[in-house]
């Protein structure tokens, strides 16, 4: 909201700087979102005639202007293009002073200029919206003092946030009442003279209800001059951003910006029959606004109108028909209370907010209307003339607000600080009556209605004793201690995370959101999914089942910038829905593509991790769980049908790994090779709790013995066969050699296996190690009929 | 060299004295280990001169062994001793010789093992969560896909609060119910602890939230958020203060200065706004862009817990009381992380990513 300093003080006397003033704003929770000086503020100006305008000899855009002032010809350089011979204009001289700079002779292209012609933002005069030079009237006398002719004074334009609580601070009046608490200073009587009027006013039906209007006052005024508004109203408004039209029409905006009760007139002469009905409208009805826009009404929208058609579409925009004109004569106004529920929902649907609808949709002070019609109508008798009649107050049901009982100690309890009794008193007093007994018992003006019990009068207490006084040295907590663990799936994701980034992967972030093929890329349809009802933009409709998609474009995106050797991971939550509910539940999925650092290495020999390298990766992420990994005999559609692994948890499958399908890769745009996993972590949650401890196992203190056995067995013989067929053999087993090719028989293969044999208790002989290669050479020989190499 | 086996006690022990002189001075002037080795085996071998002397001792008068016998052992120990030595020394020459032999150009490239890197925004969120666990708040989680309960009602927000349009929420079309939003703030874990726990509680609830905002360069529909709640007998604003203080401090040092302004949230009552003065100008630059001259940098929204809330939850009100706050993730990790674009933190490119 917009506040002009000036105007401020027409309710208060206050004498602060603009820093002092927002330092309250800020304290009281008004931020100050923008602050500007205007108004005059130089001094040494005077009026000179424009006598002889030649060029600049040395520039196509400058001149050089001939003036008569008030100590006889001068001579100055201006670039401004708006200037005439014969115009009156402010001239500052040397010495003169404009804002913070005190004027210095100059010499401009090599001709001395004395002064200078000065625009109205020049000289802080911005709400005459002039551009160019300030072209002041031909009847201001040479030599006039331009200050004495401005009023004299810098003035400061706020531009204040308000929060959605506080309706009553949407004026001048609301923020003068404001600093009349926190200041502890008397309002100063502003008051309107009430003029009682003659003769009946326009019926009025609230056939609405009080869902639609609360109250309604209206009266007629006859043989109004809807002439242009005098020059301090016309400028208040452009402080305040707002076009000057005509009397009438700025009177009713001066009131709502002043008293914060938006207005409306009506030409009289357009209301059929004398009656006014506020009513809601029916469904398909059209009107037509002010802005020349046919809108179509549905029955949630409150209309103003006669006894025929809508006139206004109440408290939020003026009817085309109804509209005031410069040559309206008679006029209807209205101040009304609308409900703010009502207004809200009609200003949102037609998606038209206007300065009274933004009042109105907060609610306002249902006292409001009276003191705005009177200062209204007041003004309009000043200004435009005209004969009042009597005021019509449709006020079915009083609204009053609510008697709020508590003990000082209460509030002190809500805000942990001592509160000296008198200083509560003053504060609560200004905001409404207070009687104190055994218990205070407070009740707010009207224009608070925000005010309902003690919660809200603690927080107005803290407010105007500054939150900055608030107990500032407490340092002791009676705070109870307890303790609970991180949920599961934080620290599983923790320990996760901490090993893929031990192993060189990134972390990203992604958001949830995501888009139909992403959502089909990976083997879900989109009616598994949990989809927005209102999405922000396309590819933004489904809450995603996998994290896979986000990160291959995560691949893509870096590609773009030729990093093409990553390793990147997600840990996030992923959806579904089970029978019509939304579904969550986290998932861990990494992708893998390029070289590795060893390969990327400028003395490394060529080697390619691919495959195994991811297959150690989810050997060490997975390396504290009990589980199985299987070749996947169905590989999901976005995977390499060969090269694909399932992950086994209790006998269920959680996830997968493996090279991405080239489909896939395309899909994506990625150019080169990925391998991928995903798996969701719940069923390894009872696997893991971050408060249980490892237990120690012994390690042998004797050296261990090894062989290399060396043999040929058929080519279709896994390798995961092989381990079961030796389960039960007491050694580490290493694969160290596995050739295929040429000088072995057609079909066959050859392994070399290397045998750790750890002795517990005594160093084993090289007749026991011995007995334990020939026992597995035998069970080689005769589970796959290996030879020996 | 052979000694005839029949020499006297006198003549042994010059020629004992004759072998000491003869090999020490030749030990001083062995220049390598190899060297020393050969003339450690002339004179310490099975066949070495001192060896070959000690053989008379057994023919030797019990009176005499007692003289040439721990004269020879002396002997042979200080002889053993100064080879050692010896050699001691000219190995350290040897391999300090051969290590001065070495070609190498070591400003040639490092090898690049791998090492990963946690996203900045979980950095930014472990800070936070590290030092509220410190201060005693304990985790909770919520689901991201909310109830209107949950999001808006038991929050005390109004049915016609601007929050709840479809403007600025998501919701989830394809439901059995049809009140199904994502999240707009993490409040709703306040709402979840509170129907199945009493008080005294003291949670932290981190998380994302999202809000129906166009993206640009500081909004983004999805974020980050902090949720704190405490509840229990006599919590008042200014336990709030407080424990936000020390909280803010943690962040930004100890000397940060924190600033608290009165501001509006249904759910809290009375409600304040948190600043800290801004680390990068300290208030000196009217053009700071971060804090955009004002001093201040907005870091958090909190209050005294509204007693509707209690309520909603079935915790009595005149009974308990609490504080709750909400904190941006994003800002603080733009803001401490000097990353300038909100869409930075989801292109997750690893030129920003490997930072930090």
């Amino acid at each position: 909201m917009k506040l002009l300093y000036s105007w401020l003080k027409d309710f208060i006397d206050i004498n602060l700087t603009p820093e002092e003033l927002t330092k309250h704003f800020t304290s009281l929770g008004m931020e100050v979102a923008d602050l500007k000086k205007t108004g005059a503020d130089f001094d040494g100006v005077y009026a000179a005639k424009i006598e002889r305008i030649e060029n600049h000899p040395n520039s196509d855009h400058l001149h050089l202007v001939d003036l008569m002032t008030k100590d006889g010809p001068q001579r100055v350089v201006c670039g401004a293009q708006n200037i005439a011979v014969g115009q009156i204009v402010p001239l500052a001289k040397v010495g003169s002073r404009l804002g913070k700079i005190v004027l210095k002779p100059a010499v401009i292209r090599g001709v001395s200029s004395e002064g200078m012609l000065c625009s109205a933002d020049e000289l802080g005069l911005a709400s005459t919206r002039q551009k160019g030079i300030l072209v002041l009237d031909n009847s201001v006398q040479v030599g006039a003092d331009i200050k004495q002719l401005y009023g004299g004074e810098a003035d400061y334009i706020f531009d204040l946030e308000l929060t959605p609580n506080r309706p009553d601070l949407m004026s001048i009046l609301g923020i003068a009442r404001e600093l009349s608490t926190l200041l502890n200073l008397p309002l100063k009587n502003k008051t309107y003279k009430a003029v009682n009027g003659k003769g009946k006013s326009l019926e009025i039906n609230l056939s609405c209800g009080a869902d639609g209007c609360q109250r309604y006052m209206g009266r007629i005024i006859k043989d109004v001059k809807n002439v242009p508004s005098p020059q301090w109203l016309q400028d208040r408004l452009l402080a305040l951003g707002v076009n000057p039209k005509s009397a009438l029409v700025d009177i009713t905006n001066y009131v709502m910006f002043e008293l914060g009760q938006p207005l409306h007139a009506f030409d009289l002469s357009h209301i059929e029959d004398g009656k006014i009905n506020v009513r809601f409208a029916e469904e398909g009805e059209k009107f037509l606004g002010l802005d020349d826009i046919e809108r179509t009404l549905t029955p949630q929208m409150l209309v103003i109108c006669d006894d025929r058609k809508p006139l206004c579409l109440a408290g939020i925009l003026g009817g085309k028909h109804d509209s005031i004109l410069d040559t309206t004569k008679d006029i209807f106004l209205e101040a009304a209370n609308f409900n703010p529920v009502c207004i809200n929902k009609t200003s949102k649907k037609l998606g038209l907010s206007s300065e009274s609808s933004q009042r109105f949709e907060r609610g306002l002070d249902i006292n409001g209307p009276a003191l705005a019609m009177q200062a209204a109508t007041a003004l309009i008798l000043e200004i435009c003339g005209g004969k009042p009649s009597e005021i019509n107050d449709v006020y079915p049901q009083k609204i009053e607000t609510p008697e709020v009982t508590f003990t000082l100690k209460q509030i002190e309890d809500i805000l942990g600080m001592k509160i000296l009794q008198e200083k509560a008193e003053q504060i609560l007093r200004s905001l409404g009556t207070l009687t104190i007994d055994e218990k205070w018992t407070f009740k707010a003006n009207s224009y608070r209605r925000d005010l309902k019990h003690r919660w809200d009068i603690a927080e107005e207490l803290a407010r105007y004793y500054g939150l900055e006084n608030l107990a500032p040295q407490i340092t002791s907590t009676h705070a109870t201690l307890y303790f609970a663990e991180h949920p599961k799936t934080i620290d599983i994701g923790e320990k996760f995370s901490q090993t893929l980034v031990g192993l060189g992967f990134f972390e990203c972030k992604n958001i949830a959101l995501t888009s139909k093929k992403d959502v089909e890329n990976f083997g879900y349809t989109t009616a598994q999914v949990p989809e927005i009802a209102n999405p922000l933009a396309e590819g933004l409709e489904y809450l995603r089942p996998s994290l896979l998609a986000s990160l291959l474009k995560n691949l893509e995106y870096n590609q773009r910038f030729s990093n093409n050797d990553l390793c990147l991971f997600e840990y996030d939550k992923t959806f579904s829905l089970q029978k019509g509910y939304p579904a969550e539940g986290f998932s861990l999925a990494g992708v893998m593509t390029g070289k590795t650092p060893r390969e990327k290495f400028f003395l490394s020999p060529q080697c390619q991790v691919g495959f195994y390298g991811l297959k150690g990766i989810i050997t060490k992420l997975l390396g504290d769980f009990t589980y199985t990994l299987q070749s996947a005999k169905q590989a999901p559609k976005y995977m390499h049908p060969k090269i694909c692994m399932e992950i086994i948890v209790d006998k269920k499958v959680i996830g997968y790994f493996g090279e991405l399908h080239p489909l896939t890769l395309k899909k994506y745009d990625l150019k080169q090779q990925v391998y991928a996993f995903e798996f969701s972590v719940k069923n390894l949650e009872k696997q893991f709790s971050a408060a249980e401890f490892k237990k120690a196992k012994d390690v042998p203190n004797l050296p261990s013995a090894w062989r290399d056995l060396s043999f040929i067995i058929d080519e279709k013989t896994q390798y995961s066969d092989i381990l079961s067929a030796l389960k039960d053999t007491p050694a580490k087993i290493n694969l160290i050699d596995l050739y295929e090719g040429k000088n072995l028989p057609e079909g066959k293969k050859s392994l070399t296996l290397r045998f750790e044999f750890s002795a517990q208790e005594k160093t084993l002989t090289d007749k026991e190690v011995n007995g334990h290669v020939d026992n597995i050479f035998k069970t080689l020989q005769n589970s796959f009929g290996a030879t020996l190499r | 060299m052979l000694y005839n086996i029949y020499m006297t006690i006198n003549e042994l022990l010059t020629k004992l004295s004759e072998i000491e002189t003869s090999i020490n001075s030749k030990l001083q002037s062995c220049q390598n280990t190899k060297e020393l080795q050969d003339l450690q085996i002339s004179a310490l071998g099975r066949k070495g001169a001192l060896t070959e002397l000690l053989k008379n001792l057994k023919d030797l008068s019990l009176e005499d062994k007692k003289l040439f016998g721990p004269k020879s052992n002396a002997l042979k120990q200080s002889l053993t001793t100064a080879f050692e030595a010896k050699l001691a020394e000219l190995s350290l020459k040897e391999i300090n010789e051969n290590l001065n032999k070495t070609k190498i150009d070591l400003t040639l490239p490092a090898f690049p093992f791998n090492q990963g890197k946690r996203h900045p925004l979980a950095i930014a969120q472990k800070r936070m969560t590290d030092i509220l666990s410190r201060l005693g708040f304990v985790w909770a989680e919520g689901p991201l896909i909310e109830d209107e309960l949950h999001n808006f009602d038991a929050l005390n927000i109004p049915k016609n609060h601007p929050a709840r349009d479809m403007q600025d929420t998501f919701f989830i079309k394809n439901t059995t119910r049809k009140d199904f939003v994502l999240r707009t703030h993490t409040s709703g874990v306040q709402i979840r602890t509170m129907q199945k726990q009493k008080p005294p509680i003291r949670i932290m609830a981190p998380g994302r939230v999202f809000r129906k905002d166009a993206i640009d360069a500081t909004h983004y529909p999805v974020f980050n958020q902090i949720e704190g709640l405490y509840v229990d007998k006599n919590v008042s604003l200014a336990d709030l203060k407080r424990d936000l203080t020390v909280f803010m401090r943690g962040l930004f040092g100890q000397k940060a200065e924190v600033r608290f302004r009165s501001s509006f949230f249904p759910f809290t009552e009375p409600s304040v706004e948190v600043d800290v003065k801004c680390v990068f100008c300290e208030g000196k630059d009217a053009n700071c862009p971060v804090c955009r001259g004002s001093g201040w940098k907005e870091m958090l929204g909190a209050g005294v817990v509204h007693p509707n809330v209690l309520k909603n939850c079935g915790i009595d009100p005149e009974v308990y009381s609490g504080y709750a706050f909400g904190m941006g993730v994003e800002r603080l990790a733009m803001f401490s992380l000097n990353i300038k674009d909100i869409r930075a933190f989801y292109e997750n490119d690893i030129r920003i990513l490997e930072q930090f």
